[in-house]
């Protein structure tokens, strides 16, 4: 997914002055820095804290990313970097020794590169799923609520048949996995369906 | 269409935890990272961290330490150099070389008032900022040099 053209394009438009085309860049990224903050188990506050550096240093960088497509692993590096800083400052403040908790040490390249690959394909999920035409999105979004909706609920709300609740999921789905963004996605082996059952 | 494209289940799963990720993300959070474009395309010259004593003393020796009490940071432009100190409540530091002018202090969405720059090149900050910040240098000969984003 490093070379997804709307990652490029995003970033040359925020370079320009673009609000728009920022704002989508944090909300796709959001998630990505949020989740990584966790698995250095910050508080909420130094989360909030940790995103503002990085959204702050994107701001700087912008124009100057020598590759524009590499914004995720930027991203996820800065906010792992920034995240070190918080640990230690506050380990520091309240005079704690040199060992750093076992969760955090345990934080290394290759679960920071887990947190990327997986918050782009949420991305391309979310992006893709905004597309569907807004019949397919009610209908797939009272299916994921929590907890979810029955059958006859969802019939009620939208008006449609029990019966033919199944089959335009089906017909939806299949729309969704047809999306060009999507199908770039199943190309990457990680992006796939649990990447670990390949053979 | 690969033939490891995602089933239907699997990709409801998919949905859901893509829709769960985004979900669970304050919307605090991301407004702030929406406001930080406020700080773009000002026309000032960036004056780089080239000099930390907190990664200068490295991670282990930062967090171990009790001494260093004193940051010392040194930002360099093409132009000039900007030199802080932080102690205690709060910063000093020198425009290099040494000219007068004005600092301002840039912090998240809101700048302070300037803060004059004397004939030797040096101004103080009381109290300290907030983090994170940056200083902001200008003079009467149009000289402007931001500063990168400082943490405390």
């Amino acid at each position: 997914m490093r070379d997804d053209p709307s990652v490029v394009a995003l970033v040359e438009r925020a370079a320009g002055s673009d609000q728009d085309a920022w704002d989508e860049i944090v909300d796709r990224y959001a998630p990505l820095v949020w989740s990584i903050c966790g698995r250095y188990r910050l508080s909420n506050h130094d989360r909030e804290d940790v995103g503002q550096n990085v959204w702050l240093l994107l701001v700087e960088q912008l124009g100057k990313l020598r590759e524009p497509a590499a914004l995720p692993g930027w991203l996820a590096t800065t906010t792992a970097r920034e995240c070190l800083r918080v640990v230690a400052a506050s380990r520091k403040s309240q005079r704690l020794g040199t060992q750093l908790d076992e969760a955090v040490q345990f934080v290394d390249d290759t679960v920071i590169d887990e947190e990327m690959l997986m918050a782009e394909r949420n991305a391309v999920l979310r992006a893709a799923f905004a597309e569907l035409p807004p019949h397919c999105q009610r209908l797939l979004g009272m299916l994921l609520s929590d907890p979810p909706h029955s059958y006859a609920e969802i019939s009620a709300a939208l008006a449609i048949p029990v019966g033919s609740i199944g089959p335009q999921r089906a017909r939806c789905l299949d729309r969704l996995r047809r999306s060009s963004a999507l199908m770039a996605l199943c190309e990457v082996t990680v992006g796939g369906p649990g990447g670990e059952s390949r053979a | 269409m690969p033939d490891d494209a995602w089933d239907d289940e699997q990709l409801m799963a998919a949905l859901q935890e893509a829709m769960r990720a985004r979900e669970v993300v304050p919307a605090s959070f991301i407004q702030t990272g929406k406001n930080a474009y406020a700080w773009h395309n000002i026309d000032a010259e960036l004056a780089q961290l080239t000099y930390d004593s907190a990664s200068d003393l490295g991670l282990a020796a930062a967090v171990r330490s009790e001494t260093a009490s004193i940051r010392a940071l040194t930002f360099t432009s093409p132009h000039l150099s900007i030199e802080v100190e932080v102690t205690g409540d709060s910063l000093v530091g020198q425009v290099i070389p040494v000219r007068a002018g004005a600092i301002e202090v840039q912090a998240k969405e809101v700048a302070t008032g300037t803060i004059p720059v004397d004939e030797v090149g040096c101004f103080a900050v009381s109290p300290k900022p907030a983090s994170p910040f940056r200083l902001r240098y200008r003079s009467a000969d149009g000289t402007d040099v931001v500063t990168g984003w400082i943490t405390l």
